[in-house]
Parts: C-alpha cells; sequence; structure tokens
C-alpha cells in the first residue's frame, strides 16, 4: 500500500515522503503540480519558452528542496514561493539580456511571442501586469491570477499582510493610469 | 466597466497548455535533481553506510527542522504557520547562493546513506546482514553490560554524532554549495548559522542485543524514568520527519505513559513489582518478560516542603515562541501548585548568573510570578556559574527532610564557560551529596544538547524532560509534579538472572544508555536512577524459550561444561531471578528486593494481559520500529494500531490517543511498512 496510493496521497504527505527518500511520492508529486507551476510562471513572464524555462527550473529545485518543506503551510503556498522566486530570476536574466525592453511598451512583440488573440482586453492587461515592478507583479498574480486572499499570498511572497494589499493598492492605481493612457491613444 | 472590479479578468487570463516534451524535460530534470539529493549508495557496504547513514539520517532530520521556532499556540494545534515565513526567507537566501554557473554539486556525505538504507529495509533478505552488523557493531562499540549509565562517554561517542558546534556541521552539511557560489556574496554568517545549524546533540547508541542466557545469564541495568526522547519523537513525527535512531530510547516512550500497576500498601516498602511472562504480539515463538514497578504514592497531607531553585536559561538563544515564553507558562503552571510554605528562588544566567529573585515562600506567589514575568532572553550561556549559584541558594536554604530541588530549564549547551562538560558532570556529582538533587528540562530545537542533558539529570539524581507543548509542561510539571518533586527511592538498580534450563536467549527492549556491569549491582556508590512518588517504570525481555525455532545463536558444543550456573539447576522451574536494589532517599546503605518468576506467572495469552500491559507493549513495538530493530521489522504499524486502540483504557488526558496518532503518522511517513 506504500507504492499504491501516489495519485491520491494529499500533497503534504506525499511531500513529506519525498523528503523522507522515496522517489515514486516525489515524482508524482512533481507530475501533479507541474501545469500549475507552468500557469503561474507563464502569467509572471508572458512568455512560453521564459514559462517552460522557469517551470524547469522549479522542478531542479523542487528536487533539492522538497526535504525541507515542513508542512506547516500549504503544500501550494509553499510551491508558489519557489515560482516566484524562479520567475524574478528569469527575469533578471532576460533584463540582462535587454529582453525586458519587450516587456515595457512593445506590447505588439510580447503578444506575438505568446498569445493566440493579441488584441483581447485580458492579454492586454497582462502585458500591463508584466510591466510592473517585481513585488506588485507578483502580489496582483497571485490576488487576482490565482484568486488568493492577502493573506494567502503575503504567505507565499514572505511579507506581512498588509504589504502586499499596498503592493496590489499601487499596482491597481499605475495600472488604471495605464489603461486609461491607451484608452486615450486610441 | 466601473461596476465590478476591472481587474477581476485577470482571472480567466490566458495560460497555454505546457508542451508535452517540455513537461518531459522538466519532470525528468526534477527527478535527476532529485536523485542527486538522495543518490543511490551500493549495497554490501552495509556497515559503514548504516553507520554514516545513521548520524546523517540524523543531522538531515533536524536541517530540514531548522527554524522551528513556532509560537507555543500553534505547536498545540501543530500548525507551525508562523515559521513559515522566515523559512521563506531562508529559503530565497539559500536559492541566492546556489544560483552559481556551475550547478552545485550534491553533498555526498550527507545524502547517500539514508537511501541505502531504506533499500536495505525494503529488501527481503537485508534483516539478517543487519543484524549481523548490528551484533558486530555492538560488541565493537561496548563490549557486553557496559557502563554507559554511570559514565556516558562523551569522549568516545562524541566525533560520531556530535559535531562541534560550528566547525564540523558546516563542513558536513553546507561547504558543497557554500563553495560554489562564487557570484553571490556569502550572506551574513551569524545569523544564517543560527538558523539554518541544527546542533542538537544526542547520544548515539546501538539497540540491545540478543544474549545466550548460558553464556550471559545476568542483566543489569539502572532504571530510567525519563520521557525526554517521547517528546521529541513526537515532535519529528508531527512536523513530518521520521525520528533519527539515536533519538529514540524505547524505554523513556514507554515510561511516557502513566500506568496503574498494582503499588505497595505502606510507606516502608517504597515500591512493589508486578512481573509477568506473555506471549510476545511479533514473534510466536518468543515470550515478553514483563517488569512493572509502580512508586509509593505520597499523599498530599505527607508531602514535605519544597525548596525549588529555577535556574533558567535566558541566553539569546532562548528568545523564541517555543523557548523562553513556554518556560514562563510552564513555571507558572508550576508555582500555582506549591503550598505556602514552599520557597521558590530564581537564578538566570545569561552573560553573567545572577540572582533574579531571592528565596520567597509559596504564600507570596505573586513576588514569584512577577519575577518570572520579567525574565528578557538575551547574551551568551554562563552555565556552569549559573549552577554554582543555584547550588548556592538551595544549600543555603536547605529543608531537611524535604525536597530540595534546582530545575533547570535550557534550549542547550549551557555551558560556554571555562569547563569542559566533564568538569561540570563532577560539580553535579560532588553536589548531590549534599542532598540537592538536579532536573533538566530541555525547550525548543535546534541546539539542544540531549545528551548533556542527561548526563545532568542522571549524575544530580534527578529527572530530564523535554517540553515541547504547553500540555507536555503540564503533564511534565504539574500532573507529575509528585513524582518529579518527591523522590521515594534512589540509585534503583535492577538485576535479571535468567535460568538457562528455561531460557535460551534473552534480549532487554531499551535501557542501552542505562546498562551496567554486573558487579555495580551491589555496589552502593555506583549511581543509578530515582523513583518518585506514584512513578511507574516499565521493563520489558524478549525471551526465546528452551527448545524454541526462534533461538537466533547456536547451542555451544561444550557449553554445559563452561557453566558456572548451580542455581538455575536448582531451581529449574524458574525462568528467572529478579533482583532489584534501591536505597531510601536519605540513606546510604540499599535494601534489596527478590522476587522468582515461575509458571505461576505466566499469562496465557496476550490478549489477556491486563490492558496497560498491553498498551506498553505496544509503545515497545513502536519505539523498537522506530530504530528499526531488526525483532518488529515484519511487525507492521497496522498491529501496533490494533494493539494500542484495543488496549486505550479510559486515557483521561488524552496521552494513548496522542500515541496512536503518532502511530497513524509514522505509518504514513514510512509509507506503511
Amino acid at each position: 500500500m506504500a507504492t499504491a496510493d501516489e495519485d491520491i496521497a494529499p500533497d503534504g504527505l506525499l511531500a513529506a515522503r519525498a523528503g523522507n527518500g522515496d522517489r515514486a511520492a516525489f515524482a508524482a508529486l512533481v507530475e501533479r503540480h507541474y501545469d500549475f507551476i507552468h500557469r503561474i510562471a507563464y502569467r509572471l513572464t508572458g512568455r512560453r519558452a521564459d514559462a517552460e524555462d522557469v517551470a524547469q527550473d522549479v522542478c531542479v529545485r523542487l528536487g533539492r528542496a522538497v526535504a525541507g518543506y515542513r508542512g506547516g503551510a500549504a503544500f501550494t503556498t509553499w510551491l508558489y514561493a519557489i515560482v516566484l522566486n524562479a520567475a524574478r530570476d528569469q527575469m533578471r536574466r532576460n533584463a540582462r539580456e535587454s529582453v525586458k525592453a519587450e516587456a515595457y511598451g512593445v506590447q505588439a512583440l510580447v503578444s506575438a511571442g505568446a498569445a493566440e488573440e493579441p488584441d483581447d482586453a485580458t492579454e492586454a492587461l497582462w502585458a500591463a501586469v508584466r510591466a510592473l515592478p517585481d513585488k506588485q507583479r507578483e502580489a496582483v498574480t497571485l490576488v487576482y491570477g490565482e484568486g488568493l486572499s492577502h493573506a494567502q499570498a503575503a504567505d507565499a511572497m514572505a511579507v506581512a499582510e498588509p504589504t502586499v494589499s499596498w503592493h496590489v493598492h499601487e499596482a491597481k492605481k499605475r495600472l488604471k493610469a495605464l489603461m486609461r493612457a491607451r484608452a486615450g491613444e486610441v | 466597466m466601473s461596476e465590478k472590479d476591472p481587474f477581476d479578468m485577470l482571472r480567466g487570463g490566458p495560460a497555454p497548455r505546457p508542451r508535452e516534451g517540455a513537461r518531459e524535460r522538466a519532470l525528468d530534470a526534477a527527478l535527476r535533481s532529485y536523485d542527486e539529493n538522495y543518490s543511490t549508495a551500493p549495497q554490501g557496504t552495509a556497515k559503514p553506510a548504516r553507520h554514516t547513514g545513521r548520524t546523517t539520517r540524523f543531522w538531515r532530520g533536524f536541517m530540514q527542522t531548522r527554524l522551528s521556532a513556532t509560537p507555543a499556540i500553534a505547536t498545540l494545534v501543530a500548525l507551525p504557520v508562523a515559521g513559515f515565513a522566515a523559512w521563506q526567507l531562508l529559503g530565497e537566501t539559500r536559492f541566492g547562493f546556489e544560483r552559481a554557473d556551475v550547478p552545485a554539486p550534491s553533498p555526498i556525505v550527507e545524502t547517500e546513506a539514508p537511501r541505502a538504507r531504506q533499500e536495505q529495509a525494503a529488501s527481503g533478505q537485508a534483516p539478517a546482514e543487519t543484524r549481523v552488523a548490528e551484533e558486530g557493531e555492538a560488541s565493537r562499540s561496548f563490549p557486553p553490560q557496559d557502563q554507559m549509565a554511570a559514565q556516558p562517554n562523551f569522549a568516545t561517542r562524541q566525533p560520531d554524532v556530535v559535531a562541534a558546534p560550528s566547525a564540523a556541521t558546516p563542513r558536513l552539511m553546507r561547504s558543497p554549495t557554500m563553495a560554489e557560489s562564487k557570484l553571490m556574496p556569502l550572506p551574513a554568517p551569524e545569523p544564517m548559522a543560527g538558523a539554518e545549524e541544527n546542533r542538537d546533540r544526542l547520544q548515539s547508541f546501538d539497540t540491545n542485543p540478543v544474549r545466550a542466557a548460558l553464556e550471559n545469564p545476568v542483566s543489569t541495568f539502572s532504571i530510567d524514568v525519563d520521557t525526554a526522547s517521547y517528546a521529541f519523537v513526537r515532535r519529528s513525527l508531527k512536523e513530518g520527519i521520521l525520528p533519527g535512531a539515536d533519538s529514540v530510547r524505547v524505554e523513556e516512550m514507554i515510561n511516557y505513559f502513566p500506568y496503574d500497576w498494582p503499588g505497595p500498601q505502606a510507606v516502608d516498602t517504597p515500591f512493589n513489582s508486578t512481573i509477568s511472562i506473555m506471549p510476545t504480539p511479533w514473534n510466536e515463538h518468543t515470550r515478553l518478560m514483563h517488569v512493572a514497578i509502580k512508586g509509593y504514592d505520597v499523599q498530599p497531607a505527607q508531602k514535605p516542603a519544597a525548596n525549588l531553585v529555577f535556574l533558567i536559561d535566558t541566553s539569546g538563544s532562548m528568545n523564541a515562541a517555543d523557548k523562553l515564553p513556554l518556560l514562563k507558562s510552564a513555571f507558572w503552571m508550576l508555582v500555582n501548585q506549591l503550598a505556602d510554605t514552599d520557597t521558590v528562588s530564581i537564578v538566570t544566567y545569561a552573560g553573567s548568573a545572577g540572582t533574579v529573585l531571592e528565596p520567597t515562600k509559596g504564600s507570596d506567589k505573586r513576588k514569584i510570578l512577577e519575577a518570572l514575568d520579567r525574565l528578557d532572553a538575551g547574551g551568551r550561556t554562563a552555565g556552569e556559574e549559573g549552577i554554582r549559584e543555584a547550588y548556592r541558594l538551595a544549600e543555603q536554604n536547605f529543608v531537611k527532610g524535604g525536597v530540595n530541588r534546582i530545575m533547570l530549564a535550557t534550549d542547550g549547551d549551557f555551558n560556554v564557560g571555562p569547563s569542559s562538560d566533564e568538569e561540570l558532570k563532577k560539580l553535579v556529582e560532588d553536589k548531590r551529596r549534599s542532598g540537592v538533587m538536579l532536573s533538566v528540562f530541555g525547550f525548543g530545537r535546534g541546539n539542544l544538547n540531549d545528551q548533556l542533558m542527561q548526563t545532568i539529570a542522571q549524575n544530580g539524581n534527578g529527572t530530564a524532560a523535554y517540553i515541547d507543548t504547553l500540555a507536555e509542561a503540564e503533564k511534565v510539571l504539574v500532573e507529575e509534579a509528585g513524582s518529579t518533586l518527591f523522590p521515594i527511592a534512589k540509585d534503583v538498580k535492577i538485576q535479571v538472572e535468567f535460568n538457562p534450563q528455561k531460557v535460551s536467549e534473552y534480549r532487554l527492549i531499551g535501557y542501552e544508555t542505562r546498562a551496567l556491569k554486573r558487579e555495580d549491582f551491589n555496589n552502593d556508590r555506583v549511581d543509578a536512577g530515582e523513583i518518585g512518588s506514584g512513578h511507574s517504570v516499565t521493563a520489558i525481555y524478549e525471551i526465546t524459550p528452551k527448545g524454541s525455532p526462534a533461538q537466533v545463536i547456536d547451542d555451544l558444543r561444550y557449553g554445559e561444561a563452561g557453566t558456572n550456573n548451580a542455581a538455575g539447576i536448582a531451581n529449574a522451574d524458574e525462568y528467572a531471578f529478579v533482583k532489584i536494589r534501591y536505597k531510601l532517599p536519605d540513606e546510604d546503605v540499599s535494601k534489596l528486593i527478590t522476587t522468582p518468576v515461575t509458571a505461576a506467572n505466566e499469562i496465557a495469552s496476550f490478549d489477556q494481559a491486563s490492558a496497560d500491559q498491553r498498551f506498553s507493549v505496544a509503545v515497545a513495538a513502536f519505539g523498537q520500529k522506530l530504530r528499526r530493530t531488526d525483532a518488529t521489522a515484519g511487525f507492521d504499524y497496522d498491529r501496533i494500531m490494533q494493539i494500542a486502540t484495543a488496549a486505550r483504557g479510559s486515557d483521561p488526558f488524552g496521552y494513548r490517543a496522542e500515541f496512536l496518532s503518532l502511530v497513524r503518522l509514522a505509518s504514513a511517513l514510512d509509507g506503511g511498512r
């Protein structure tokens, strides 16, 4: 019965088993969460290639870090934190290669790299979100993109809850300004 | 658009399905990275691998739980959320310096063994091999009937487990990553070191081997009423980690639970022993010899006055929710139990030792509680100075015929002064003669010096307990205040002589760290454990009756010639002869109680044993499983659950219910094996 229940065992238990050296548990855990990781990575980076790189990076980090999961918080909250870190690193690498220029104003390029409907309002908004400073982008992604409460997002970002609220507030101010500006242009 | 939040549409934002190739690559990469951390060691190197395995498995276990600084209340509900944020910060930093361009090589020393161990446990033919290795190790590290208890030998065992506070540990655990972090500035070493290293120190020991009654008919040990190991195991399991073998002392797990053994009728016999022979649940061919001892329960009216000195570690490291705040709550509960005539003094040690509260009568509770409340953490630890000051106060206020006890509360190495552990032990031994006893209470985790705690408590005629939750504090300091505070017998030793005519082999379950030499039994100068008011102590032997197919050691061809055991032949019907030696608290000459174990002590089937007996056997089985003892390898957690559930009894404080939940946790963590 040790090996048969990987598909239904709760995350926390699988993680604890993986931490104690159970390879099958670890494999099941990563398999189960890959899509989840990929989704957040995509939302944060906005490009398919980056999302895949970040997701793979997260998987590698998990192999090393799973032993450190202590069951205190929900596994997904813990996982969010790792994805945020990995995505931040990826963005920094991109910035070094001066790819970040794309992410700023040149929305067309971003969309071409990924989205099926480049003119979609949602996609446009996401592009604007990606142009926000790191913490604001993360807060908006977790709160609006993932539907987390401010408290859960605070856990994942390792900051206090009011800090998340403030980041969200600042982000909304900026986004509204951006959207107004764009509406004016059209 | 203005009505609802315009940003809600982000929720349904596009996120393309991951491509199958990318997904597969990522999963492969994940497993490779995992395997690097849990790499497979070739089998067949059983002995060295096991050894490293045990040590590093232990370290790894605690490395994972660094920063278990969780609030007392949170610990109570087993939800250490608060530690999470801190962990997260750590995680970030750690990823930070792993981010070298060269991938960090996996720390091989740390991780190869656990995997090997698991495989060993899983493979069918391993047990025999393990058994051989185990016996080999046992005979190598200490000769039969060694004197572990009297002098827990720091000098010889220390290098194995006890990494010197900051030099050895990082070398073993961290430098592989550190060495590669060329791009990143190193994080400030001080806070990191404190947070990341686990420096819990435990004495390592080997499980008692099976002995042939013909060759070694006599088994001698000191009783042990400590409970620290159970609390330690519980905390580990609740954090999702199987405890390291060295943290599991089976006898302390058994003795954690209150049992209703028949007690003595009068004060002049301080305790009563009940001995039963019953079938072994995990082996149909062997029996258990169950020795249950119950101390006389002193009535509250007869309780002598107490002179207590709280010696409290207020070093900077105590500044965590599960340390000083928990400690304050614990002592608060104890103070509220005290009679008006009792006295309390408080000594703290941090930087320099100081008396915070001069001896104060129990009638002035408010003053004591206020002094407790003012305690604040900061500075380094100067343990020896603190202990001297505490003894001075205790002696100055000595109550003749009463209880004179120092209660030391610490989170770890309270000995940063100039003296060595050995000198500290001598100091405690010297002071014991003055009649002042010393008990040790461990708090927190990560820096806990279990080994020194045990030594000091054993040499100071006291108990050692580990307090991880408020409930545990209540159990140790309030409910058991009677037994912790009021000793009724000291230097209690047990010697069992087995009759080779009836018993071919025996094995003492637990008490490894309490073994005594055969000749020490009659030597009144050799220190041993204490029994407090109402305490119960249980020792279990697994015995193989003569002619049973379970016999693992071959008969000696010339065995009969070698036996000098005339008594065994004269009393051919006896299984064994149990001798208990003890001293009354204020006497120096020991007394002896002897009990022959005969067919009259037999219980036909395990189910006919009392609920308490069956429960204690379930705990013994659980402890042995956690230690990966060979005897219980084929006995699964479900059976332990069944026995413990059936034997749960009234369980007024819920201790047994908690035990059941721990068995479930261990079963899940261990993959149901």
